[in-house]
């Protein structure tokens, strides 16, 4: 009875369980990168249509975090199998992704669904972007938007300065069409203030969205050979190009003074473009609504981009061309991670999205939206030819002036060329910036700078063709070792432990004992020694998590004195820079301002309070405020703003242009360390209290003067303090990181201009976890180790040469 | 001032010269009146002496007035005085010449003066390397072909109400000197006076950070860079309530949330499409509610100044925004032309502003975080997770380890005891990459576990810093519990852990402070909003919202505020804990 009883309740409860399971319960469907605001009411469109189609699924958009599309993170995801369902993936990448499996092919459902009309089909689409987001063959990725760059250029500038352009020869009417016009122009119309810094900049090669990838197109630049296995970043071509930027901001005062100008621009209704500070601008189509909404006033002139005197004029190398105008090819397209745990109604909304009808409903819901608020709508170019054109016909602006540059981006579409599809395509990005902007600071001739960027780039090409050359290694040997290791040290310590001969008592304490240590040890063995174990291993392989581990032997550590060097060498460098003028100005610092207090008859703890706090601001916070204080614009930054009306006005002596420029941004993080200068001031302070009142006596009854006094009685005794924190300093400069991943400008390119701002720990962390490198990224840690072991004995063994320890007397 | 020896001079230099001469000038006047306190204060027999001196002190005070002033052109406006102000406006190569120029002056004075022979030397080898300079610099300054040196001139002038005030100032000043030097020593009140100053000067440089934080989060976008320099005071566009009829606000419910929208569909059967304005995280969101759920409430416009046909200036509010970027405006001021309506460019307008904070920069802020992020509250509710199980699981493990460090025998001690000292030499870079391998095979990606589960095992510096205090309490306590039938836990417990809790608040300080500002560890382990703490939040924030930098600056305040409290409630041991980490112990 009571077992029948003790069944029936059971029963009821695995129903009432299903009974659960059974409601209708929504799939999350999960979509990054993405962005979501105020004004992307047309997506939100597409998703709530998307939703009311298919009731059954929930989509979730990240906006920030992993949503904001930093490809560190959809790595970290994809690895740690948190995968999001779609991905909306800047193009040229596509191919990065996909060589590293990352990424799911989409032929086969492409091939299941031809019947579906919302199913993408390569014939809508224009070639170029589609052959953009497939990588060996296959499609991984659905194209979206299409963006390809044009001049802009500011009428009411042109009337306002019809006499100075005619004075050089100019038509104030057009636009400049040729490399050597635009320098003219440029010139003409680029003003400074009596200070020096600039009032108006003509044109600035790099603002908008220009990069050397169109100047270099424009000159016959490839960056890749047609089969792919070489980089030739470095060519007469392409060289040419970087000499042009460089010349291009040398009318402009050069590239520092030219990114002081850029930190004092604002966005919206206070554009720089908008309100006259830049007079000409290479930038996509994405500006046209921001412009019509916030400027719609705005006397607009859209022309293509210039190109070097001797295609225009077709002769030289390029009397055969047969384009006159070029310009290259972006945009966005979205893709199904691998592990994705929804990717069929990731496919689902893929298809919903990409389609032209999804197109029409986003255009549609965006331009209501801006009607209601009174403004006028203008589309985005898009990857798709069939919706570009039907969105042209809907939705054309009735604003001639948006009109006409929109029609001058389509028709440059025609010209447009992409960036090379290449599984190194991320690399190759980010080492194209690195020698921009390592040229363009005049840190390496353009050649150089290309030479140094070819050789990296050329480094992962080899690393990928020559994988095969390295045996594949079984990833659960250093698990195996690693658990050896422990089962013989607790086999060891439990024979040690029966031989012991201990009384009953004593055995209790012990195993009360280990008991109580338990979980450091556990700790111990779990999170550090076979971490360390598995770092050492990992050194010697090639390993990204997701394929499978090559042994490579030394190859990690040759290359970091290798290929790698001159990174390497420059964050040893920055580090070294920062411990060696960073420390001591901090604890010098420190010292001041508690010799000041402890001489302070009143109000000390008050005054203690306010020069402590700076050091407890969160350092996420304190840098955040610290990229605004030093900002080199002086209207804008708290430090040049006090240069500005000091040193400036006094001695005329320009404010720098701190982490703009490549020779002070160190200087930069140093005076921001100096802020924090609070908590080495307390430790002085107690270490002033600890120095015994009758040192001072006897050394004034032998008539030491004050400033003999600190040096024999106070520094000596303060030594320990000084030598302990020079010590913690140096191993602190290395493994600095927070700072600068918040400082640094966005994106993946340079830490910092001229990557003044890469520490060895953060070079680690970019190997590690945005290249997931993990071998090259051991290796690396194993270094540092090394040489914070080798510091600390050094300065421990050089320490009893002149630190006064007060215990030794 | 004429020619001399039939030569014009530099008028610029004789400027320079009649300032110096004024500034000695009242100088000395500031003297005699010092010297004039001290006449009063002298004993008999010091009188004489003190009357002398404050003779010579003004009657160089009223010499060097007087020529400094016949040097000064001619005052132009009414004023009595004022106090003139030179500077060279030189090339720093000048300015080290004169730099070198004083100190080669003052080294060969003392090398004359020294005492004996090897102060002579020594003094004689500093000028050398004075002159040295001076030569590179002026070498320096010849090959500089742009270099040249003008001056600014200027002058304070005194209108008599300053004037008043500052001699007012000065009576109350020296009496206050007066009345303190009869009190203490005088060399020490000086002395006292020059380091307040010095530290007052020190902590004002130390806040301006956090002002220029505060005063930016609370400022209109267009002060940010403001062609006059940075704005310390925040303005706001005066807004006016306005019930726009022909397109209406309404305040209306959404998801339990109150929304403001305007209708922009209305229904057969009594429903209407509200299209939402605000907050600003729902903003574009339409949906349809009941009519009668609707209420009405005035817009705030923004009121704008232009010019009126007939030329004269009007204050106006913003009625529509029209297509092509002109604005309706309906005029409120002056009075004749009240609530007539024009059309204007919006170059002609000038937005019509107040001094005042923007604080709707926070509310703003914190409406842009995303919506499953609660306003930001989410980020601090894991931050607080991360913070509170952070300081509970190191102070237990630690503390328990310590305790079986410090007071109990075991076979092993002292070895396992040099292997955590070890550790705290190891650097947490070479433990990074397999500790994600580890917590990835663990499926803890994008949780909040690899953050705060590790403080559970311990951290050997905390170990370290407890043993040493274990260590410093009586044998004797311990040892009279166990008498009593005290387990060790028991002992540990209720005996020794209470002694030694000031150390525990110091740990309990650094882990907040650790946990808090732990920024890489989210930037590798989190992905999505929810499980972000407020470090990683921010600099996501910085990210998304750089062109409004109100609203970052409004977020990095929030950031800062709730550390700051626990700082000012908990002072003491912050300051204990700086003390122990950075003498290591000692």
């Amino acid at each position: 009875m009571k077992v029948q009883r003790w069944l029936l309740a059971a029963l009821g409860c695995a129903l009432a369980t299903l009974g659960v399971a059974q409601a209708p319960k929504k799939r999350d469907l999960i979509i990054w990168g993405i962005s979501i605001g105020a004004d992307s009411k047309g997506q939100d469109a597409v998703i709530r249509e998307f939703e009311r189609r298919n009731p059954e699924v929930n989509v979730r958009i990240l906006s920030m975090g992993a949503g904001s599309m930093d490809p560190q993170k959809l790595m970290t995801s994809i690895v740690g199998n948190v995968a999001p369902d779609v991905i909306n993936q800047d193009r040229f990448t596509i191919s990065d992704w996909a060589s590293r499996g990352t990424f799911q092919s989409l032929d086969e459902l492409i091939e299941r669904d031809k019947a579906d009309p919302l199913a993408p089909k390569q014939s809508q689409y224009y070639d170029a972007p589609w052959k953009e987001a497939t990588y060996d063959g296959k499609v991984y990725a659905i194209p979206t938007s299409a963006d390809n760059r044009i001049l802009y250029w500011n009428k009411a500038i042109f009337n306002e300065k019809a006499k100075e352009l005619r004075a050089a020869g100019l038509d104030p009417n057009r636009a400049p069409r040729t490399w050597s016009e635009l320098l003219a122009y440029n010139k003409a119309l680029t003003e400074f203030n009596k200070d020096g810094s600039l009032k108006r900049a003509g044109f600035i090669p790099n603002f908008g969205n220009a990069w050397l990838y169109i100047y270099g197109f424009m000159n016959n630049a490839e960056f890749m050979s047609a089969d792919g296995r070489k980089c030739t970043l470095n060519t007469p071509a392409a060289e040419e190009a970087l000499q042009y930027m460089i010349d291009g901001y040398e009318v402009v005062g050069g590239y520092e003074k030219a990114k002081s100008f850029e930190s004092g621009f604002l966005g919206n209704e206070n554009d720089a473009f908008v309100i006259g500070k830049v007079a000409m601008k290479i930038d996509g189509d994405w500006i046209l609504n921001g412009l019509s909404r916030y400027a719609p006033q705005i006397q607009l002139g859209a022309a293509p981009p210039p190109v070097p005197d001797d295609r225009y004029n077709k002769t030289g190398r390029f009397a055969n061309e047969k384009d006159t105008f070029i310009t290259w090819f972006g945009g966005f397209s979205l893709a199904i991670p691998r592990g994705a745990r929804n990717a069929e109604d990731g496919w689902k909304y893929i298809k919903f999205a990409t389609s032209t009808e999804g197109r029409m409903l986003d255009y549609a819901a965006q331009r209501e939206w801006e009607r209601r608020r009174g403004r006028a709508f203008i589309p985005r170019m898009l990857g798709s030819r069939e919706a570009n054109e039907e969105a042209f016909r809907r939705f054309a602006p009735a604003d001639k002036k948006f009109a006409d540059a929109l029609s001058m981006h389509i028709e440059m579409a025609a010209f447009g060329r992409v960036r090379p599809a290449t599984f190194v395509g991320q690399t190759l990005w980010s080492e194209h910036v690195r020698a921009m902007e390592s040229a363009l600071y005049k840190k390496s001739s353009p050649r150089d700078a290309l030479a140094a960027s070819e050789k990296t780039v050329q480094r992962e090409l080899d690393a990928f063709y020559n994988k095969e050359n390295y045996p594949i290694v079984d990833l659960s040997i250093p698990a195996y070792i690693g658990l050896a290791v422990v089962g013989l040290l607790l086999t060891g310590a439990a024979i040690y432990f029966s031989r012991l001969k201990l009384g009953r008592l004593a055995r209790g304490e012990a195993i009360w004992a280990y008991i109580f240590i338990a979980p450091w040890l556990i700790g111990f063995l779990v999170l550090t020694v076979g971490p360390m174990v598995a770092s050492l291993f990992f050194s010697f392989t090639q390993y990204d998590v997701l394929n499978e581990a090559r042994w490579v032997g030394l190859k990690n550590f040759q290359d970091m004195f290798g290929s790698d060097r001159d990174l390497v060498l420059k964050a040893l460098g920055n580090a070294a820079y920062l411990a060696a003028v960073g420390v001591p100005l901090g604890l010098a610092t420190g010292l001041a301002v508690a010799l000041l207090l402890n001489t302070a008859q009143t109000g000390m703890r008050i005054y203690r309070t306010f020069f402590y706090v700076p050091a407890i601001v969160p350092s996420v916070a304190s840098a955040v405020l610290w990229t605004w204080v030093l900002t080199p614009d002086a209207n804008k930054g708290l430090i040049n703003a006090a240069w500005r009306a000091t040193l400036t006005d006094w001695l005329s002596v320009p404010p720098p242009a701190w982490l703009q420029s490549a020779d002070w941004s160190k200087n930069a993080l140093i005076l921001m360390g100096l802020w924090g200068a609070g908590s080495g001031m307390v430790l002085w302070l107690a270490g002033l209290k600890g120095v015994s009142g009758s040192l001072y006596e006897a050394a004034s009854l032998d008539g030491a003067s004050p400033r003999k006094q600190f040096w024999s009685v106070t520094f000596p005794m303060l030594s320990p303090i000084i030598f302990f924190n020079s010590v913690m300093g140096f191993i602190g400069a290395m493994q600095e990181f927070d700072r600068m991943y918040v400082m640094k400008p966005a994106g993946n390119g340079p830490v910092g201009p001229d990557d003044s701002m890469l520490t060895p720990v953060y070079h680690l962390f970019r190997n590690g976890f945005a290249f997931f490198k993990m071998g090259y990224a051991s290796s690396l840690a194993w270094m540092i180790f090394a040489i914070i072991l080798a510091l600390t004995f050094t300065q421990f063994k050089l320490a009893p040469r002149w630190v006064h320890y007060e215990a030794e007397k | 001032m004429g020619p001399l020896r039939g030569r014009k001079v530099n008028p610029d230099l004789i400027f320079a010269i009649g300032t110096a001469l004024t500034w000695f000038g009242w100088f000395f006047a500031l003297a005699s009146v010092w010297k004039l306190v001290a006449v009063f204060n002298s004993i008999e027999f010091e009188r004489p002496r003190a009357i002398r001196s404050l003779a010579i002190s003004a009657a160089l005070a009223g010499a060097l007035l007087l020529v400094g002033g016949g040097m000064l052109p001619p005052l132009k406006e009414s004023g009595l005085w004022r106090l003139p102000l030179f500077w060279p406006v030189m090339p720093f190569s000048a300015w080290l010449i004169i730099l070198g120029g004083i100190m080669l002056a003052s080294r060969l004075f003392a090398a004359w003066m020294a005492a004996d022979r090897e102060e002579h030397d020594l003094k004689l080898r500093q000028s050398a390397g004075w002159a040295l300079l001076i030569f590179a610099s002026i070498s320096w300054y010849a090959s500089d072909q742009t270099s040249k040196i003008t001056s600014l001139t200027g002058g304070i002038r005194f209108a008599p109400s300053v004037a008043v005030g500052l001699l007012l100032f000065l009576v109350v000043a020296v009496a206050a000197m007066a009345l303190a030097s009869r009190a203490t020593a005088s060399r020490g009140v000086s002395r006292n006076v020059v380091t307040q100053i010095a530290l007052i000067t020190g902590s004002i440089i130390f806040a301006v950070p956090f002002v220029y934080a505060l005063s930016t989060s609370l400022k209109e976008d267009r002060d940010m860079s403001s062609p006059n320099g940075i704005v310390w005071i925040p303005k706001v566009q005066v807004t006016v309530p306005f019930l726009d009829k022909e397109n209406p606000l309404y305040e209306t419910a959404y998801r339990n949330q109150t929304v403001q929208g305007s209708v922009i569909q209305q229904g057969a059967d009594g429903t209407v499409t509200v299209d939402i304005f605000k907050p600003l995280s729902v903003r574009g969101l339409t949906f349809i509610t009941q009519r009668e759920k609707l209420k009405e409430i005035p817009k705030d416009a923004l009121v704008f100044s232009g010019k009126w046909s007939d030329g004269q200036t009007i204050k106006g509010f913003v009625v529509t925004d029209l297509e092509d970027g002109r604005k309706k405006l309906r005029v409120t001021d002056p009075a004749a032309l009240k609530d007539k309506e024009a059309t204007f460019e919006p170059a002609q307008l000038e937005p019509v502003r107040v001094d005042g904070a923007r604080w709707q920069n926070y509310g703003d802020a914190l409406s842009y975080m995303p919506p499953e992020t609660n306003g930001g509250l989410v980020y601090l509710k894991n931050t607080l997770i991360l913070v509170i199980l952070g300081v509970v699981g190191t102070i237990i493990s630690s503390s328990l380890v310590a305790y079986a460090f410090s007071r109990m025998q075991f076979p092993g001690r002292n070895a396992l005891f040099s292997v955590l000292l070890a550790t705290m030499m190891l650097p947490g870079a070479v433990t990074l990459l397999p500790q994600f391998l580890i917590f990835r095979s663990l499926g803890w990606i994008d949780t909040l576990y690899p953050l705060w589960v590790p403080a559970f095992f311990g951290s050997a510096f905390n170990i370290f810093l407890l043993r040493q205090f274990f260590m410093g309490i009586p044998m004797e306590l311990e040892d009279a519990s166990k008498i009593d039938g005290c387990t060790y836990l028991r002992s540990f417990w209720s005996v020794m852990l209470p002694q030694i809790k000031p150390a525990l608040a110091v740990i309990a300080i650094w882990t907040f402070m650790g946990a808090w500002n732990n920024f890489m560890g989210p930037l590798i382990y989190i992905n999505s909003p929810e499980n972000m703490p407020l470090s990683y939040a921010l600099q996501l924030f910085q990210g998304d919202r750089t062109g409004e930098p109100g609203l970052l600056m409004a977020f990095c305040v929030m950031t800062m505020l709730p550390v700051l409290g626990v700082f000012f409630f908990l002072q003491k041991y912050f300051i204990e804990g700086v003390t122990l980490s950075g003498l290591g112990g000692r």
